[in-house]
């Protein structure tokens, strides 16, 4: 971290070993260096009598949360800091501004990044640079989020060392998709922050900009008896094959992935990715009549517990399951729960309802998804399956080749600037997607049979093409 | 010339003469393949990639999207604390 003997390369061999300890750069006297009666006498140096309205309100106000930050770095004092101290001071004086004012005070965007990056530092820079020196420059830098968001305390501890040391102290965890975020620093602390991150923290910058974003994915198998695949492994594994697009732009417009482990959706990726991974299985929910016997006995809690320390009366297996299956492919005689496995659309209502009794197949892949997008040019979209199941398996070489090459290749000759996949599909129309992918149409594609007809065939796809002899026509049909 | 010289140049001479300091990705392939009809999309951002590691070319990023720029035109990063960037 720049302090001398410190300088160690991070490496794998010695990952085990490297501690909180080894790298810190605080001691624990300066992480608690004041008192709540310090706090409760704190001034900040700009009035901002209307953000302190706003911690009267009965929740958690981040104007407290800035003002703890504004005292800790007014007593660390500026011979431990890199950039100026008061910068949450200078902050909450400029949003105070900004509220007086109903206008923001941020420029947007600029060339900052660290060398041979395209993504993953954001510029902000403040336009009342005379008044609020502090911050002048407020960059954010995104850092990727490990799989399934586990950490050590030790790497959470470097990361808010970091962050202090060579930033405002301010962070979010996480940004939307995911990232851990350092908020605000100066262009000179870019480098010095990547090259922390990537020696004592061993990770790597985030995806922004018209990048690949950094993928994020549920615990998956890690803790979750749903998973229908390595989600840890496959977001691993896509995060190092597509490094180039995560970091040296190329695209239209921003691209996400995500990975949810099952249909649950932990990660929401069917309404908040461009690709989304979704686990499902291609055989039969596996059902253990004994356990289903005791969920409808009462002896077995539903929902895993989930609806415990409130009397919610007995187990109605009719009225809390089998009515309220969206496809209506469940029976239970009173003895037999029974499932028309073919009609199930995987809402998972049943399995999390009775855990213990039914389980997931053991035929297991993956759905894909496409499209997924918030509104910024067109209204926000959900994504569409395009393809229904795909065996997800390391290497992941029939996913890379048989969709996200395909899908790359296609967007970036043919969607504009800052168009996404999904409005690219809305452009060109599904038909066009499934020609790209060689993927058959599927009758479930139409959503509402008659109103979006998007699938035409082409001539060479109907026996005898468009041609017909009309003499033989009218001996079937008559006039 | 090689290819990628030729690459090269061509991107160069877009980024240098178009009427825009900073650009698209995507309008920067479309100035190459003027030049080089049969240049492909990789091919142009891994010699792109280059010029930026080499600091002839930088990136320009609002955070949502990103452009392209030749080193020293337009806006810079010294200046884009200041000029509205």
């Amino acid at each position: 971290m720049g302090i001398p003997g410190q300088e160690k390369l991070w490496d794998k061999e010695e990952k085990g070993h490297r501690t909180y300890n080894d790298v810190r750069i605080f001691t624990d006297d300066q992480l608690n260096n004041y008192t709540e009666e310090e706090l409760k006498n704190f001034k900040n140096k700009h009035d901002i009598p209307m953000l302190e309205e706003l911690e009267k309100g009965p929740w958690p106000s981040f104007v407290s949360d800035l003002k703890r930050e504004a005292l800790h770095r007014r007593k660390l004092g500026k011979d431990n800091l890199m950039i100026e101290q008061d910068v949450a001071e200078d902050l909450l004086g400029l949003m105070e501004l900004s509220y007086k004012e109903g206008e923001t005070h941020w420029k947007h965007g600029g060339i900052v990044g660290v060398l041979g990056y395209g993504g993953g530092v954001i510029g902000r820079y403040c336009d009342q640079q005379q008044k609020f020196p502090a911050i002048a420059h407020f960059h954010t830098v995104r850092v990727a989020q490990p799989g399934g968001k586990f950490y050590t305390t030790d790497y959470l501890r470097t990361f808010c060392d970091i962050a202090e040391y060579r930033g405002s102290g301010i962070t979010n965890l996480h940004g939307s998709t995911g990232d851990m975020v350092i908020l605000g620093t100066f262009t000179d602390q870019l480098e010095p922050i990547f090259f922390d991150l990537t020696h004592d923290l061993g990770v790597d910058l985030g995806g922004s900009g018209s990048n690949l974003r950094t993928p994020s994915d549920c615990i998956g198998p890690a803790r979750c008896e749903f998973a229908c695949y390595d989600t840890l492994d496959m977001c691993y594994n896509l995060t190092m094959t597509y490094q180039d697009e995560l970091h040296r732009p190329a695209f239209p417009y921003k691209f996400k992935f995500k990975f949810d482990g099952c249909p649950n959706g932990c990660v929401a990726s069917i309404a908040r990715s461009d690709m989304a991974f979704i686990g499902t299985w291609k055989d039969d929910i596996r059902i253990n009549q004994d356990a289903v016997q005791e969920y409808v006995a009462n002896k077995i809690p539903r929902d895993g517990g989930g609806m415990s320390g409130k009397d919610w009366g007995k187990f109605d297996i009719q009225a809390e399951v089998i009515d309220l299956c969206p496809t209506k492919c469940m029976n239970w005689d009173g003895k037999k729960l029974t499932i028309n496995n073919a009609e199930c659309n995987r809402c998972m209502h049943c399995i999390n309802t009775m855990p213990e009794a039914l389980r997931i197949g053991k035929d297991t892949g993956v759905s894909i998804l496409l499209g997924a997008k918030a509104p910024i040019l067109e209204g926000a979209q959900m994504s569409v399956l395009t393809i229904p199941f795909a065996y997800a398996k390391n290497p992941y070489d029939n996913i890379k080749n048989g969709v996200i090459s395909k899908i790359f290749d296609w967007w970036i000759e043919e969607g504009k600037n800052r168009e996404r996949l999904g409005e690219l599909i809305q452009r060109m129309g599904l038909k066009t997607l499934i020609e790209v992918l060689g993927i058959p149409a599927m009758p479930q594609m139409v959503k509402e049979p008659r109103s979006n007809p998007y699938v035409f065939f082409k001539e060479e796809e109907v026996p005898g093409g468009w041609t017909r002899d009309i003499n033989d026509y009218r001996s079937r049909h008559p006039r | 010339m090689g290819r990628e010289e030729d690459i090269r140049q061509a991107i160069l001479d877009y980024g240098s003469k178009g009427a825009k300091s900073k650009f698209y990705f995507k309008d920067m392939l479309a100035g190459v393949k003027k030049v080089i009809p049969d240049a492909g999309a990789s091919e142009v951002k891994n010699v792109a990639s280059k010029m930026v590691a080499e600091g002839v070319m930088e990136y320009f990023s609002t955070g949502s999207s990103t452009m392209y720029g030749v080193k020293g035109r337009g806006i810079s990063v010294e200046k884009s604390g200041d000029s509205g960037g």
